[in-house]
């Protein structure tokens, strides 16, 4: 799956954004993976992963950690968010430490996430770059929107799920804060940023 | 498959935003789902979005119909490859794979995303570009969409599934470093005769400050450079130096 990759915003939104993951390889290195993705979970809530799930069960916005940590299996993916390059260092530093044997994928602005594996002593092995969306691009919706449904990569988010919710705040329904929790929910892997999205729906409300 | 239950439906229309592809309308004053467009991703029964339970899943019983919901639903685990959703490895486990190593090019075609959707007859169009440029694409092992195929090594998929709607799904391979500006002519000539849009994915092993010259190719090439991208760190054992 690729479905981290091809997030779109302006760089300045982008800046708060990064995807992690924890993989294993089948028949390589894919035994005790509840162990070794309870200290993922550990390291990643230590510097403050606004979300994280496990496709197999959900991500913490729709279920209880616990709960999420009891279903773990050893066909587990465990992923999550981080809103600052930051966190992203300090994750990696931690990883690095725990030397648990798994792969680790960090997905975000180039510059920004090499910059961290550098100040975390990590070195980059492979990249999937991002070359963008090509074909009948006229049946995109607009990019405010890509900025928002772009955060699920597996698209369960519909485009008109957020025209609805960004109508229903500028009509006081629903708080921006409410509205991106609700979109987050339908992202079962738990990589939808639900803090970047709260701000963009926050700047949506205004436009016309 | 998903169906409204035309007696528990209200009309209320709630349910209509929630489908990724709008399959969903009122008509007549009832729900009713498009079976043309519908991927099967059980978005809407997932996540309960009908108030009086209305939207109801029905036993699928064809291969292309099972085929599409797992493909379109990344809950679902496809039993050839192991890996949950739609399916593929590309650069997330490559320290330990060595899938692709120095010198080679993975490419990752995301056929309908973001969010678009696709027939499998675009799929294909763009598979044969490909292919005959020199991607060689992963077998079943590693990604679903070889299962669809009458011959891989040429991107062609059996005729009797070329009209069926999947939410995406992804064509993968690789080819030496200095085939690459052929896949992309192939691709900058293919992208102009199908109806929907896909996102391209380039991974490449990199040296340690994340260098690869094949970003040097894609500037020759005219392409804009990237700056997002999805980084394997190198964490994971045994590594692969290859």
């Amino acid at each position: 799956m690729t479905h981290s990759l091809h997030r779109s915003g302006t760089l300045e939104s982008l800046k708060g954004d990064y995807v992690w993951f924890m993989y294993q390889a089948k028949g390589i290195n894919d035994t005790n993976i509840k162990e070794k993705a309870e200290e993922f979970i550990a390291a990643a809530e230590l510097v403050g992963s606004e979300n994280w799930g496990d496709v197999k069960t959900g991500p913490i916005v729709s279920y209880p950690k616990e709960y999420i940590k009891q279903n773990i299996g050893n066909k587990s993916r465990l992923r999550g968010v981080f809103t600052s390059r930051k966190q992203v260092t300090e994750f990696l530093s931690i990883i690095k430490q725990k030397n648990l044997g798994t792969s680790v994928v960090i997905s975000g602005l180039l510059d920004e996430v090499l910059s961290a594996c550098k100040e975390a002593g990590v070195t980059p092995h492979t990249i999937n770059y991002s070359l963008g969306i090509w074909g009948k691009k006229e049946l995109l919706p607009d990019d405010d929107i890509l900025s928002i449904t772009t955060m699920c990569g597996h698209h369960m988010i519909s485009p008109n799920l957020v025209k609805k919710l960004v109508q229903d705040v500028k009509k006081g329904r629903i708080t921006p804060e409410k509205a991106a929790w609700k979109l987050a929910t339908f992202c079962p892997c738990g990589i939808f940023n639900q803090v970047r999205a709260e701000k963009l729906i926050d700047e949506l409300k205004n436009k016309s | 498959m998903t169906v409204i239950n035309q007696e528990k439906c209200t009309g209320c229309g709630t349910c209509v935003p929630y489908c990724p592809l709008g399959a969903i309308s009122v008509v007549s004053k009832k729900a009713v789902i498009d079976q043309t467009i519908c991927p099967n991703c059980y978005v809407c029964v997932r996540n309960k979005v009908c108030p009086f339970d209305a939207i109801e899943k029905q036993e699928i019983d064809t291969f292309i119909g099972q085929f599409q919901h797992i493909i379109s639903d990344p809950v679902e685990t496809t039993e050839q490859t192991g890996v949950p959703g739609r399916g593929t490895e590309e650069s997330k486990t490559n320290d330990v794979t060595g899938r692709v190593k120095k010198g080679e090019v993975g490419i990752c075609i995301d056929m309908g995303r973001p969010g678009i959707g696709c027939r499998l007859r675009d799929v294909e169009k763009v598979a044969m570009a490909v292919t005959s440029a020199g991607l060689k694409l992963e077998g079943e092992d590693t990604t679903p969409l070889a299962m669809l195929m009458e011959d891989n090594s040429k991107g062609k998929i059996k005729e009797e599934y070329l009209d069926t709607n999947v939410l995406s799904i992804i064509i993968e391979g690789k080819c030496p470093m200095e085939t690459f500006p052929e896949i992309i002519k192939a691709l900058q000539k293919v992208e102009k005769e199908i109806d929907t849009v896909f996102s391209l994915g380039v991974m490449v092993r990199v040296d340690e400050n994340g260098y690869s010259p094949i970003l040097e190719q894609m500037e020759q090439l005219g392409l804009p450079k990237p700056y997002r991208g999805k980084i394997n760190v190198g964490l994971g054992r045994p590594l692969i130096t290859e």
